[in-house]
């Protein structure tokens, strides 16, 4: 049975060898698990827009030394269910070089030791969860840590802005609470004073009550966890109880549908985020530009964090040149590339070297607020 | 092959936690919208064992105990709750798990945990293992069916007040229902734990709960061949349905309510109304 | 002052738990069936009350059609999903209805987009201070306004109309009632009607609270109003009133003293448990 199926393979491989010889560019396929049905489907929907636009780049710019990119895309559901069994299939079955994660944490950490353990290249888009690089040497991520950006709020509310008096209001998963241990463990050296915290749940979107205790508690700034679903109501909420101090939030506020939520009381939010709308480098403009029109609404950071993972193994597969799997992850630990969240360069745990951006709200657009390019606050941990 | 034996595993982990619930729900009568939770604690428990060094085959009873004994606190309150009160009951018993291991640093909080060790031998070893876990419950699904204990549950599913002046000591029965589904489904747990080799809170909520109950009502209330052939298939069927990407879970969703539309009996009512019908035909006219 | 407002804000919340718990305990009452799609019609009034203010400008309006629209669409869920499984165990259109919500959540995404719609420019967002120190929207205002009137009128119609009267025979002995000449179908007919109406005036304040209506905004309500009717007593429209606002409040304090402990939902069934352990029957048993 095994000999047959291997015969019909070699015929096949022959066949289509001698179909495709007389083809100039033959094709390198990447895996790509992004949640498409579900409740993640809208980030997912970004993430693939984001990284096919990238895809259409490197091939229109002449591909990989001439061979073209092609991404192998399943549906994860934000599930570890389902995207560790879809790993063995892009490893086994597709025989993918190597993936990259357009999903959340928890479908993310799970592929990682399977990508691991099979030896082949992973870079994780936008994912926080704390250990996913720490599956093994062959993962990657191109986007902060939790924690790196909670030390970059910290930094920006007491050093940059001045305000001592803090409120946190912390999302309750993965994200929220490392963004909460980052910015806690640099607040005090930064002068700030948690007055207090607050803990809500991802499907919450009334948040009466934290809103009432907020307003008694009278804080200079509110250091807020959330994605642009949860963040949108509470902004809203919080301004419309009459609170006026800044909102500090990340980059899950980071879309245009945040400021649809929240409507005119976004004006004056601050984030922590990879993506500068007003960067005069011509691979965030050719991003920004290219998105808006292929996705038919303005640019994100999910967008542009899947843009940039597509980028970096393009460049990477480019350097090693076909040399295998092991050469491949060799020459995306050595990346320093110019891409659209910025300059990226990989610590010896394959974390992100690259600054905080810093966006505010300005007349129902993202601006350039600052960026934060202090190595030694956002260095990420080595092990 | 790699691929396949995914596959299976997860067929098999998915027909062993059905069971479980079957014996409860199907068996006994005992709706319950919570099962995850005990899949859950078979998941944390084994996890935290095979971390620390224990062989994954052995660390796969205490996760049965554990699941097990909140199994047997659970059948308490339904002894208290009857009927819809006691599905909800049960719900609750998830959505407090959940909310309960979020806060606990020491199962990992909200991060989970990861780097769960590989079963011996690999995902073959893994697989094998699943097997032999869920033949062995079938064969006590099995037994119980032919048995005293069958009987009993038998008579507390069809109406708990004429079981108990017949004599049958329901309290009994229905806290030994409860103590053995649950534990199987800690041992499903325990397995699931090392086929993902990622665990967080929320791979064990309330839609995992719901997901398995569909799998035991689809089957057919109280049928092993038909609960597990109804979990083997829907376990996969999200894997299986990535060619038709967009309407995966509309597909899904959909195909849940026909089944309940036009067979509300499950396959295997389904199964008997088509031998019945095929008996009929046959007969000499 | 805390004290006061944190119990406002959880009255607001119980108020909208109330009118979405409210058409699922009238379905109980009537069918013994968990009607876990309700939530799917919760979400079609939000997505409805948004596009039709967007679209013509008048939010009262908006609020009318949801309410018509999903309030046919209920008595056609009964029609065509539940009807033909009377006879079953609950358990059936238990699970009937749990495949019929996953399909909506993702028939909502296809048809409107994963990203959620907002209203261009939401009404009634001008603060009133309606006790000293304490400040509520119009909009929650208007939740509360709302819960009050159509349960009111809840109220009177079982209580003094004959339609009412015919319903709370059915309620009472579906068969009883149907040799008394009451159509039997035509009170069901009604119920949905009236539980999925109310279920979509949730959804459109919810969606204006918010300004946000999203593809699984069902799921939260899909099972906390299980919770809450449960409760209530199943079946008991009195006891599910008191569930919600005492959940609603239950919440809001539990959210801000022992959020660090428990979230939301937890604190919502741990109340749920140690409920049921003392009176098995919910607070207020059918009577």
């Amino acid at each position: 049975m095994k000999f047959k199926l291997q015969n019909i393979a070699m015929v096949a491989g022959i066949a289509l060898a001698a179909m495709s010889a007389p083809a100039l560019a033959g094709s390198i396929k990447i895996g790509f698990n992004v949640p498409l049905t579900g409740f993640a489907a809208a980030d997912g929907n970004s993430a693939l827009v984001g990284a096919q636009l990238a895809v259409e780049q490197v091939n229109a710019a002449g591909g990989i030394n001439g061979d073209m990119l092609e991404l192998v895309v399943y549906d994860d559901q934000a599930s570890p269910k389902e995207s560790a069994p879809l790993a063995v299939k892009l490893i086994t079955r597709d025989e993918v070089v190597a993936g990259i994660s357009g999903s959340y944490s928890g479908a993310t950490r799970a592929a990682a030791t399977i990508y691991q353990e099979e030896a082949t290249p992973y870079i994780a888009a936008y994912a926080v969860h704390p250990d996913i690089t720490r599956a093994g040497d062959y993962v990657f991520r191109t986007s902060f840590m939790g924690e790196v950006q909670g030390r970059a709020g910290a930094k920006l509310i007491g050093a940059m802005m001045g305000l001592k008096r803090v409120v946190m209001i912390t999302l309750n998963n993965d994200f929220g609470k490392s963004l909460a241990a980052g910015f806690k463990a640099r607040a005090a050296s930064f002068g700030i004073e948690i007055v207090a915290e607050y803990e809500y749940s991802i499907k919450d979107r009334e948040f009466g009550p934290i809103v009432s205790k907020v307003r008694a508690d009278a804080p200079e700034a509110i250091y807020a966890s959330g994605y642009f679903f949860t963040a949108g109501p509470l902004v809203r909420q919080l301004r419309a109880a009459g609170i006026e101090a800044p909102v500090i939030g990340q980059e899950g506020y980071d879309t245009q549908k945040f400021i649809e939520i929240a409507g005119p009381a976004a004006e004056g939010v601050i984030i922590t985020t990879s993506l500068d709308r007003d960067s005069s480098d011509p691979v965030t403009q050719a991003f920004i530009a290219g998105f808006e029109a292929k996705a038919g609404y303005p640019a994100d950071m999910v967008g542009a964090s899947a843009h940039t993972a597509v980028l970096v193994m393009a460049e990477a597969l480019r350097a090693a040149g076909g040399g295998g799997k092991a050469a491949l992850r060799d020459a995306i630990a050595a990346t320093s590339l110019d891409a659209s969240t910025g300059h990226i360069s990989f610590n010896g745990l394959g974390e992100v070297r690259k600054d905080v951006q810093v966006q505010i709200v300005k007349d129902g657009n993202w601006r350039h607020y600052a960026v934060i390019s202090d190595a030694a606050l956002l260095a990420p941990p080595e092990e | 092959m790699a691929y396949e034996i995914v596959l299976l595993t997860t067929m098999s982990i998915a027909i062993l936690f059905a069971l479980s619930l079957n014996v409860i729900t199907g068996f006994c009568g005992q709706v319950s919208l919570g099962h995850a939770a005990f899949f859950g604690i078979g998941a944390y428990t084994a996890a935290l064992l095979t971390k620390a060094g224990v062989p994954l085959a052995l660390a796969l009873l205490p996760a049965a105990a554990m699941a097990g004994a909140v199994g047997l606190l659970v059948g308490m309150a339904s002894l208290r709750v009857r009927h819809d009160f006691l599905a909800i009951t049960t719900m609750g018993v998830t959505f407090l798990f959940v909310g309960f291991v979020r806060k606990q640093d020491a199962l990992g909080g909200e991060v989970g945990i990861s780097g769960i060790p590989q079963a011996a031998f690999g995902r073959p070893g893994l697989l094998l293992l699943a097997i032999v876990c869920t033949v062995l419950f079938v064969l006590v699904a099995l037994h119980i069916r032919r048995s005293w204990m069958g009987f009993a549950f038998d008579s507390i599913a069809d109406d708990e007040d004429t079981a108990r002046i017949l004599g049958i000591d329901v309290k009994r029965f229905k806290l030994w229902a409860f103590v053995i589904g649950t534990a199987g489904a800690g041992v499903a747990g325990g397995l699931y734990a090392h086929h993902i080799r990622f665990i967080g809170p929320d791979s064990f909520g309330f839609v995992e709960s719901v997901t398995v109950l569909a799998m035991v009502i689809i089957g057919g209330i109280g049928s092993i061949w038909g609960v597990a052939l109804a979990a083997g298939l829907l376990s996969v069927m999200p894997l299986w349905f990535q060619f038709v990407d967009d309407y995966k879970l509309l597909l899904y969703g959909l195909l849940i309510f026909a089944a309940m539309r036009f067979a509300p009996d499950g396959i295997a009512g389904l199964a008997r109304r088509i031998a019945a019908r095929i008996a009929l035909w046959r007969l000499p006219r | 002052m805390l004290f006061l407002d944190l119990t406002v804000q959880g009255l607001v919340q119980g108020a909208i738990y109330a009118l979405i718990a409210l058409g699922l305990t009238l379905v109980y009452g009537l069918l013994r069936i968990l009607h876990v799609a309700h939530a799917a019609l919760f979400t079609l009034g939000a997505y409805l009350g948004v596009i039709v203010t967007n679209q013509t400008g008048s939010f009262a309006l908006a609020l009318a059609v949801a309410m018509v629209v999903v309030g046919v669409i209920g008595v056609g869920v009964y029609r065509f999903a539940y009807k033909p499984l009377l006879d079953q165990p609950p358990l059936v259109a238990l699970i009937a209805s749990i495949g019929l919500f996953i399909a909506s959540e993702e028939i909502f995404r296809l048809v409107f987009g994963p990203y959620g719609l907002s209203f261009t420019d939401p009404p009634l967002q001008t603060q009133v201070e309606i006790l000293p120190g304490i400040f509520l929207s119009h909009a929650r205002l208007m939740v509360v306004g709302i819960a009050v009137v159509f349960l009111g009128l809840l109220g009177w119609l079982s209580a003094s109309t004959r339609t009412g009267i015919a319903w709370r025979a059915t309620v009472a002995d579906p068969d009883m009632a149907r040799s008394f000449g009451i159509d039997v179908e035509r009170v069901r007919y009604l119920n949905f009607f009236i539980g999925s109406a109310l279920a979509a005036a949730a959804g459109v304040m919810v969606a204006l609270l918010n300004n946000l209506v999203e593809p699984t905004m069902g799921a939260v309500p899909a099972y906390k109003a299980l919770a809450i009717i449960v409760l209530g007593g199943l079946g008991s429209v009195r006891g599910t009133l008191v569930a919600s606002l005492a959940l609603g409040v239950i919440e809001a304090f539990g959210t801000i003293y022992i959020g660090h402990l428990l979230d939301r939902d937890a604190i919502a069934f741990a109340f749920l448990i140690i409920v049921l352990m003392v009176r098995p029957q919910g607070i207020l048993a059918r009577g």
